[in-house]
């Protein structure tokens, strides 16, 4: 069990940061800027940034900054996938410690650029227009299944076991990447909005007639 | 006792930002060298999400919808299709959009509790507070407290809808025009939207 796939619902964490930025350190926008590179030229996806979060220790998890977190999954993916080697990330990493002002080097493939922005504007749609038969319609009461444990999951875990109310049936299938291991989503399937009462998922909250939608797969739904 | 130290200070080097800046400088100059990026693809990719993709699409969008009901009706139906007719281009994060309205009565709250799903093209980047940990724990279980946190009340007997985005939709709120804006221009609407009112953290207020 990952503490990452349970975030939901966690109490006497304090008060939220209501920090506007997007980022709050100059290199995180450079790092963000080589993330986007990645994507945009097919190194790595989404799940793989993912499955590294969630692969943390899990007060790390609370501990660091979001880029911190990601600087730390980007440096590791590429040195396992051998896009560059531990040592040389090392001594560029002391060069720059030791001269916070060298430039970067004038060298570089030119069309890359273009294809990120390209990537910006096609993205990754994960909808499949097939023919698919949704087991369930608008107005079907269902119970989300508690999933086996896995590396990854789209699956909240303060919905595990409870029940909620189908309240669309999005049209087609979707599916997640199949890079890594996941929960049975990777196969192009329905997908469901479902309606819960908050009261339903927290039994000790105030009535307040909340509600909770969530979009769920096909896989992680029986009747009820 | 000297091992001891030399492993706090590495550990403590490891952990300052100049050692994130370093280490960020070393992952691009490294990609430059193997031809893995381009010497302007950082610059373009940050100005991208200052001038192409940011909460000013979103801003332009509510103003629309506040102005023209007939465009809020397309866009509650179809978002993709409708911001397309204001020349916007959708994309990644954004590939099946879809917009909830606040009312009188409902507000519409939206989070990622899993990690950080946000609507690019009509918002840009997520803020950092969409993103921290805190924020996704609470907003769900507890939304007034979290709303209270950003200093939004809402009266009494309203009722909120929360929506965790975990699969493919990406999600994104009108929030309501503020009273005394009749007549207004879209531009002078779309400066009292904020990235906190799109995802119902904020209110428009004029």
């Amino acid at each position: 069990m990952k503490i990452q796939h349970f975030l939901g619902g966690i109490e006497n964490l304090g008060p939220v940061s209501v920090e506007k930025r997007v980022f709050v350190e100059p290199w995180e926008a450079q790092l963000f800027a080589v993330h986007t590179t990645m994507m945009g030229t097919g190194i790595w996806a989404w799940p793989d940034l993912r499955v590294l979060a969630e692969s943390m220790n899990p007060l790390d998890y609370f501990k660091y900054r979001y880029y911190i977190k990601w600087l730390g999954g980007m440096c590791h993916f590429l040195v396992s996938k051998n896009y560059i080697s531990e040592k040389e990330l090392e001594e560029k990493t002391k060069y720059y410690l030791d001269n916070p002002e060298a430039k970067q080097p004038n060298a570089g493939n030119g069309d890359i650029t273009e294809k990120v922005i390209n990537y910006f504007y096609t993205g990754a749609n994960p909808y499949r227009d097939v023919a698919v038969n949704p087991i369930f319609k608008v107005g079907d009461t269902v119970r989300v299944k508690d999933m086996p444990p896995v590396v990854h999951t789209r699956l909240p875990g303060y919905l595990r076991n409870k029940v909620g109310v189908v309240e669309t049936v999005y049209k087609g299938a979707y599916l997640y990447a199949d890079n890594v291991p996941t929960d049975g989503i990777c196969t192009a399937q329905p997908v469901y909005l479902i309606k819960f009462k908050t009261r339903d998922l927290w039994n000790d909250i105030p009535d307040k007639g909340d509600v909770l939608y969530n979009d769920c797969f096909e896989v992680y739904l029986e009747a009820a | 006792m000297s091992d001891d130290h030399d492993h706090d200070h590495h550990h403590h080097l490891r952990e300052s930002e100049s050692y994130y800046a370093a280490r960020t400088k070393a992952l691009e100059s490294l990609f430059r060298e193997k031809g893995l990026i381009g010497t302007d693809t950082v610059d373009r990719v940050i100005n991208f999400f200052e001038h192409e993709m940011g909460p000013f699409n979103g801003a332009k969008v509510v103003a629309k919808a506040w102005t023209d009901p007939a465009f809020k009706g397309r866009l509650l139906a179809d978002a993709n299709k409708a911001i397309a007719e204001l020349g916007m281009r959708d994309g990644i994060e954004g590939e099946n959009l879809k917009v909830v309205e606040n009312k009188p009565g409902t507000h519409n709250v939206v989070c990622c509790t899993l990690c950080s799903c946000w609507p690019w093209p009509l918002l840009g980047l997520p803020p950092y507070w969409f993103k921290d940990p805190v924020f996704r724990a609470r907003v769900v279980r507890e939304p007034r407290g979290v709303l209270s946190d950003f200093g939004v009340t809402l009266p009494d007997d309203h009722k909120i809808e929360i929506w965790d985005s975990s699969a493919q939709v990406r999600y994104f709120v009108i929030p309501e025009r503020p009273a005394g804006t009749e007549g207004w221009t879209e531009e002078k609407l779309a400066a009292l939207v904020s990235t906190e009112a799109m995802q119902g953290l904020g209110l428009a207020t004029a």
